[in-house]
């Protein structure tokens, strides 16, 4: 009986053709445009989590303390609470790590005179004062110290980015739910015309004493095909799209946000997707209306 | 098979009450070949609708191979229709399908093991002089044969009971007598049959029960 059904609903595939086929390109639309959001979403989700996680207050210092004083001045700035860990790092040091950064251009670094960066305290903040409001009265009480120069670093540029995540997220939503419904009503649409072209048939299978199950379940297969073709060809184009850019972005985005990988869909994520598709379609299916009830 | 008691069938037009089965009673038991005569409009489709629950009655009572037919709920009206073979005037066959597959659908529908379907469309399709046409297109038929595969496909699926309405209304004398003749023999081995025709000699040369319809009430039930 199940071969039947799906026969059938095969059959009425062919017969949707033009419609059938646009059904399937809208529910391919609607799934790229939500997977694309979802995929730039999850790759700054990774940006904020690590940013997060390696969040650092510096404090630049008005000149280098005198040698065996650091141990002095660290104490001091420990003194002000809200502190885990301290790192102190020399104007020496400091080149050095320019010096790496700049790669194949670090022989700038030789033509300077002088060595023209500060001394600095690396600070991570204790748990406590992580949050956006902690950093901020820290930095503050860093700020009032005489040794001083200047302190930089706080949660509010990571927060900036999570919030620009979340409104990705939500415009991801929009766009993806706006070209669902259009797709519902695309299979809507294909499976009422396949209705009216099998008008015959249902009447004939109504009249023998067919179940509506077997009447309807194969405008449900034929919606649900549609979906899980659209959401195939959509996970299909994402990825081909995500292989394309992956070499020019992933430098990218290890330079401006320190991502070093920018990463796909999980095989979960892409169920998700394909199942999402599946619905989509299915649900247009069941939509359908044009058959006359017994 | 058959009970009918005080049957009323009224549609509404607009404001116009249309009636089109006045108190009808009768029985029809179980091996009988019945005919229900009546000129066009006497209400015999309508009657044969109501058998198989396509209509529901405005007022009676109506019982059908066992079934409440007038209580029954609409999950359960594909088993009252699984006890029916119906065929009417015009064949209903589905044009984009040939003979044998036209037949296989119904047997299909109704979820028959496979293994079955094979031998019982040949045996359908022998039963109605139709074995060499199987793989004709509905279009490539004759009426004739076109009503023999309607035939074939009603009595594929075993039926207790067979509703015929106007089979032979689109046939010459010749082809019609024939599809008589098929009737005749299904009704041998055993199937109650029930045919609806405006043809009063038809009714005559049967020579079997009839009950008449006009304007909706039940005339004459004459053996």
């Amino acid at each position: 009986m199940f071969l039947f059904l799906i026969e059938e609903a095969v059959r009425d595939l062919r017969r949707g053709g033009r419609v059938a086929a646009s059904a399937v390109l809208l529910i391919t639309l609607s799934l790229a445009a939500l997977g694309a959001f979802w995929v730039l979403s999850l790759n700054l989700g990774r940006v904020v989590a690590q940013w997060r996680d390696r969040l650092r207050v510096v404090v630049y210092l008005r000149e280098e303390p005198a040698p065996g004083t650091a141990d002095e001045l660290l104490a001091k700035l420990e003194a002000v609470g809200g502190i885990q860990r301290m790192r102190y790092v020399s104007k020496a040091e400091a080149l050095q790590t320019l010096r790496r950064q700049l790669g194949g251009q670090a022989s700038l670094v030789a033509e300077l005179a002088t060595n023209p960066l500060p001394p600095s305290v690396e600070v991570t903040p204790a748990p406590e004062a992580s949050t956006p409001a902690g950093t901020r009265a820290l930095v503050q009480r860093l700020s009032t110290l005489p040794e001083v120069e200047e302190v930089q670093g706080g949660t509010e540029w990571v927060e900036r980015l999570a919030e620009f995540q979340r409104l990705l997220q939500r415009i991801g939503l929009a766009v993806g739910a706006v070209l669902a419904l259009a797709a519902i009503l695309a299979v809507t649409t294909a499976t009422t015309l396949v209705l009216h072209a099998r008008r015959q048939e249902m009447e004939i299978m109504r009249l023998v004493g067919a179940s509506e199950m077997v009447i309807r379940l194969p405008l449900f297969l034929q919606g649900l095909a549609q979906g899980l073709a659209g959401a195939a060809v959509a996970v299909g184009g994402l990825y081909a799209a995500y292989r394309l850019a992956l070499p020019a972005l992933e430098p990218l985005l290890s330079f401006t946000l320190g991502l070093p990988r920018a990463t796909f869909f999980s095989p979960s994520e892409v169920a998700v997707l394909l199942g999402g598709g599946a619905l989509l379609g299915a649900f247009g299916g069941l939509l359908a209306k044009g058959g006359r009830p017994a | 098979m058959i009970q009918l008691q005080h049957v009323f069938k009224e549609y509404r037009v607009g404001p116009v009450k249309v009636t089109a089965l006045a108190d009808v009673s009768f029985e029809i038991d179980k091996g009988e070949f019945t005919v229900l005569a009546g000129p066009s409009g006497s209400g015999k489709t309508t009657l044969l609708r109501l058998l198989y629950r396509d209509e529901v009655p405005t007022e009676g009572e109506i019982r059908v191979a066992g079934y409440e037919v007038t209580r029954l709920r609409r999950s359960n009206i594909p088993q009252l229709r699984r006890a029916i073979g119906m065929v009417f005037q015009d064949a209903k066959l589905l044009p984009g399908r040939n003979v044998y597959e036209n037949i296989v659908f119904v047997l299909r529908v109704l979820g028959t093991p496979r293994r079955e379907i094979a031998p019982r469309v040949m045996q359908a399709l022998k039963a109605v002089g139709l074995s060499a046409r199987a793989q004709a297109l509905p279009a490539q038929l004759s009426l004739g044969e076109q009503q023999r595969a309607s035939l074939a496909r009603a009595l594929v699926k075993e039926p207790a009971l067979l509703l015929a309405d106007e089979p032979t209304g689109n046939l010459d004398e010749g082809i019609a007598e024939e599809i008589l003749d098929l009737l005749r023999e299904i009704w041998n081995r055993g199937t109650t049959i029930l045919l609806a025709t405006h043809r009063a000699t038809l009714a005559d040369q049967l020579k079997r029960r009839t009950l008449v319809l006009e304007r909706g009430r039940l005339l004459k039930d004459k053996d």
